[in-house]
Order: structure tokens, then sequence, then C-alpha cells
């Protein structure tokens, strides 16, 4: 029979795990992100990612999958495909250039309320004899075409071991699980964790208008990204 | 007693909550079929079976509208399709998608004007 005092026990231990999460700080999208609350942009036009990784691929796939995400959080994405073509006829895909531009060009030429800038800060698997990591690491920031303020920032990392499980030792060991790392490295699909690491982002971004809680979710807490200072 | 009956109503509530996490998910709010994936497949490949698989995913996005919560075409999709009919000469239909897009959205009402006005001044010149 269990007492009344462990259960009150558990249940105040399971409380406090609940509100405490995981020894994270944590902040509210409205302190966090005042200034969408403020500009209220309607509209998000996708830039092709600044790309830092060493895959050149990378650039064009991630484009691939930002879209979604941002469009389902209640903004109006503008057709990612139809604008990169554009950007490259008009000379300004190379985001070198892009980036630079002033931002009410964005405003003028496709009626933007905002950009999206997006850096793929990494986007590879670190080579280990016995394990090896795959990484997708994405920056996200929204720039309002108006006041060329950064409206919202956030930063999604997706680490996963790609090792096959080491199974036991001995030298044929070693190599049956470096057989495996390569095997699981040349199926591993970044666009997946791509995804992944996008729906860590988004869920840091105030909703956008065509949302059922447009301008109601400043209370929503998320991890404080702020460097230690 | 009751107390602790009490307590372990509101424990299993709790645990329950925490174990399910949303398991009546309300539909989406857009239906983007495979429209992402396939995207991504003319990227890794352009071939015309992705071309294809990308136009009929576009497709369904317009077709399965209904079925998501707010019953629109996600936002570019219209657009999306007219890009691909001007593409392949057809600017009717492109021009047809491009006014689509923006009853829906109006946002992209300022570059779905300025790219039909581009499609009708290139038809004009065609005409000449």
């Amino acid at each position: 029979m269990i007492s009344k005092k462990s259960i009150s026990y558990i249940a105040a231990l399971t409380l406090a795990f609940i509100l405490s999460g995981c020894g994270a700080t944590y902040v509210t999208k409205g302190s966090e992100f005042p200034k969408m609350y403020e500009e209220q942009p309607k509209s998000l036009l996708i830039l092709p990612p600044m790309n830092e990784s060493t895959d050149a691929e990378a650039k064009d796939y991630y484009m691939t999958t930002a879209e979604m995400p941002f469009a389902l959080m209640g903004y109006y994405t503008f057709p990612v495909e139809m604008v990169t073509d554009i950007m490259k006829q008009e000379g300004v895909y190379d985001t070198e250039i892009l980036y630079n531009l002033p931002m009410n060009k964005f405003h003028e030429y496709f009626g933007a309320d905002a950009v999206l800038m997006t850096r793929i800060k990494k986007w590879d698997v670190s080579y280990m004899v016995i394990a090896s990591t795959l990484t997708v690491s994405i920056e996200a920031k929204i720039i309002s075409t108006k006041t060329s303020q950064e409206l919202w920032k956030y930063v999604g990392t997706v680490k996963v071991d790609l090792s096959g499980g080491n199974s036991g030792g001995g030298l044929a060991g070693l190599v049956a699980s470096a057989i495996a790392t390569a095997i699981n490295t040349a199926a591993a699909d970044y666009v997946t964790y791509a995804h992944q690491a996008n729906a860590r982002i988004i869920s840091t971004l105030p909703a956008g208008p065509y949302s059922e809680i447009y301008m109601q979710d400043q209370g929503v807490e998320l991890i404080d990204q702020t460097p230690e200072r | 007693m009751k107390i602790g009956k009490v307590i372990s109503v509101v424990l299993a509530t709790v645990v329950m909550f925490i174990v399910s996490g949303c398991s009546s998910s309300p539909k989406p709010l857009y239906n983007y079929g495979d429209y992402s994936e396939s995207y991504y497949g003319t990227k890794k490949e352009a071939t015309t079976e992705s071309a294809l698989e990308y136009q009929k995913a576009l497709e369904y996005c317009i077709s399965g509208a209904d079925g998501s919560r707010s019953g629109r075409v996600p936002p570019g999709m219209y657009a999306n399709l007219g890009y691909l009919y001007l593409k392949a000469g057809k600017s009717d239909k492109a021009i047809e998608n491009f006014t689509k897009e923006k009853t829906v959205y109006p946002e992209a009402t300022f570059f779905m004007d300025k790219m039909i006005n581009k499609v009708e001044v290139a038809e004009d010149k065609n005409d000449k």
C-alpha cells in the first residue's frame, strides 16, 4: 500500500519537474520578439540561404524546406521557386549581393512586408573511425523591409549520431561498425534533419495573421538562446 | 483518505497529459501533400519525371485544400503552378493561376500584377 505521504511527494516532484523544465531559462515570445508584435508583418519573402557549410548543394536543398513551416505558422510566403528564378535572372541570387541590398528593394519589387534570411551554419558529417555525427544547424531571422530592423531570430540545430551501435570489441567489431557508419551516412538524408531543425526554429516564431492564435501568443515560453553574459 | 484519492486522480491526469501530448491533433492549416518532397526531388535530379511529380504535388495542394483547416490553397501554390505554365508557354493558364493567387492572398497582389503585366507585354510582342 502506497502511503499518502509518498503520493504527495511524487506529485510535488512531478509538478516541479514540469515547471522547471531541464534547468533551461525560459523567456516569452512577447518579451523576446516585441517588434514582431509591433510591426505585424503579414508576408515573408524567403531569400536563398547563405551557405557557410562545406556542402555546395545545401543551398538549393534547404530552399525546398523553408516555405512550409513559415506558411503553416500563418504568414503569406512568396512562391519560392518563382522568386528564386527571378533573383537569378536579375543577377542577385548570389547571397553576397542579395544580403547587402537595401531592405526596401524587396518591398518595391515584391511587395513583401519582411524578408526571411537564413544561414546554413552546419550541414555535414564529422567522420570518426567508430562514430560519426551528422549536424544540421540553421540560423533564421526576419528583417522588416520598412524599417530594416531585425524582428525575430533563432537558431535550430539537429545532431544525429550515425554510428550503428558498436557490437562488441575486437578488430572485427571495429571494421563492422566502420562499415555501418559509412552505410548510415550514405543513406542519411540531410533534408529530413533540415525539416527537424526548422521545426525547432519555427516553434519560437510569433504566429502570423492566418493563424487562429495571431496576436494571442505573447505568453508562450521558449528557451532563452541569449549567450551567457 | 480523500486527499490521497484526489492527488492520485490529479497525478494520473498529469501523467496522461504528458504521455498523450497532442494525440488528438487537429487538421493541418494547409494540405501540402508531397509538395516539399517533390520540390526537393526536382533539385536532386532534374528529370521529366521529377518535374511531373512536382506539378502533381502542386495540383494536389489545390485540389486537397477543402480538407484542410483553413480550406485555402497554401500560399504560393497557385503562383508556382502558374509559373510552370508560363515556362511551358501557356500564357493564358499562367495568368489564370496568378489571378487566383492574388484572389486568395491579397498580400500577393502587387507581385502577381507585376507578373501578369510582364506576361501580357511579352504576348503583345509575340503577336506583332
